[in-house]
């Protein structure tokens, strides 16, 4: 709808709108999103060095067991209850790491919880993590494509 | 938050209990600090082949990229582990191109296995550290060496 169409009575409700509504904090948001998820790839970090000194990884393959990890910690947190609060408080910084995916993943599964065990934790508990792995897999397939073909064609 | 903060305490308790029987060497070290390993040999021990790797050795710390260099020559392979400077990692693969040209070109007799993996970095340290001791006989030390280079070509 553009504005022309609008009634008189709209007009001034978007006007009123205006007056009340609050101004969201994006900086705010922006540097709480920032060390929130700082922190969190502090963490992963450190889970790296773990696996790299008291286990056999190397710096490539340690990044497999690290993200298990992550995922493992934040699915735990969330159980708890106290993932939840930080991503209130982190926002986006919570959400984008690995560790929002175990925060998906077991919050759906709480929701659902009394639905009963198949149909409610079963069917709903990949509802929006199911589609992080669906265009995971999907892209990873489509660079391995292009990788392929490039090798074939000689390029790299 | 309390909880929080609680969870963060009990990790960073768990994580600090397996620092061993507290006698720390260099190689636990080796992460940290600059420990500039002295180059060690697995083979005969002629005053040639002394004056090889210490050469090599030589000849990979005068890079300007790296600050830690590691050398282990056996009769076989000769390994090379190094750190490279924190802003010069994001050159990590086109600095390993050129110090393997180099090392190929200075000394084509030898198989080079070139890395700039921590993990490789660390047992190499303590594989020098462990080459100090009398009982550690030479073929303990190739299949060490072996071990490291296998730890190497691993991909997941």
């Amino acid at each position: 709808m553009s504005k022309k169409t609008k009634t008189p009575e709209q007009q001034q409700y978007e006007k009123l709108e205006q007056k009340h509504e609050l101004k969201r904090p994006v900086l705010k948001n922006c540097i709480r999103a920032f060390w929130v998820g700082g922190l969190i790839c502090v963490v992963g970090q450190a889970i790296t060095y773990f696996y790299i000194y008291f286990f056999n990884f190397t710096e490539q393959t340690a990044g497999n067991p690290t993200v298990a990890t992550m995922i493992f910690i934040s699915m735990l947190l969330t159980g708890f209850g106290v993932y939840d609060r930080l991503g209130q408080f982190g926002g986006a910084g919570s959400a984008v790491p690995v560790t929002g995916f175990g925060n998906a993943v077991i919050s759906a599964a709480i929701e659902h919880r009394t639905e009963g065990f198949v149909l409610g934790v079963g069917g709903n508990m990949f509802k929006l993590a199911g589609s992080v792995i669906l265009f995971g897999v999907f892209s990873a397939f489509v660079v391995a494509l292009i990788k392929t073909l490039l090798i074939i064609w000689g390029v790299i | 938050m309390k909880k929080l903060l609680s969870f963060i305490a009990f990790s960073l308790i768990l994580l600090s209990g397996c620092s061993g029987d507290g006698k720390v060497t260099e190689s636990d070290l080796a992460l940290l600090k600059t420990t500039n390993p002295p180059a060690v040999l697995i083979d005969k021990n002629t005053k040639g082949n002394l004056d090889l790797v210490e050469n090599i050795e030589h000849d990979v710390e005068k890079m300007k990229e790296l600050y830690d260099v590691a050398v282990v020559k056996s009769n076989g392979d000769t390994l090379v582990a190094y750190k490279v400077k924190h802003l010069q990692r994001f050159h990590m693969k086109k600095i390993e191109k050129k110090m393997t040209k180099m090392l190929e070109e200075k000394y084509p007799d030898e198989n080079f296995i070139v890395s700039s993996d921590y993990k490789i970095f660390i047992e190499a340290v303590e594989l020098q550290e462990k080459m100090k001791d009398p009982n550690f006989t030479d073929k303990k030390a190739k299949k060490k060496l072996d071990k490291i280079i296998k730890l190497k070509n691993e991909m997941t």
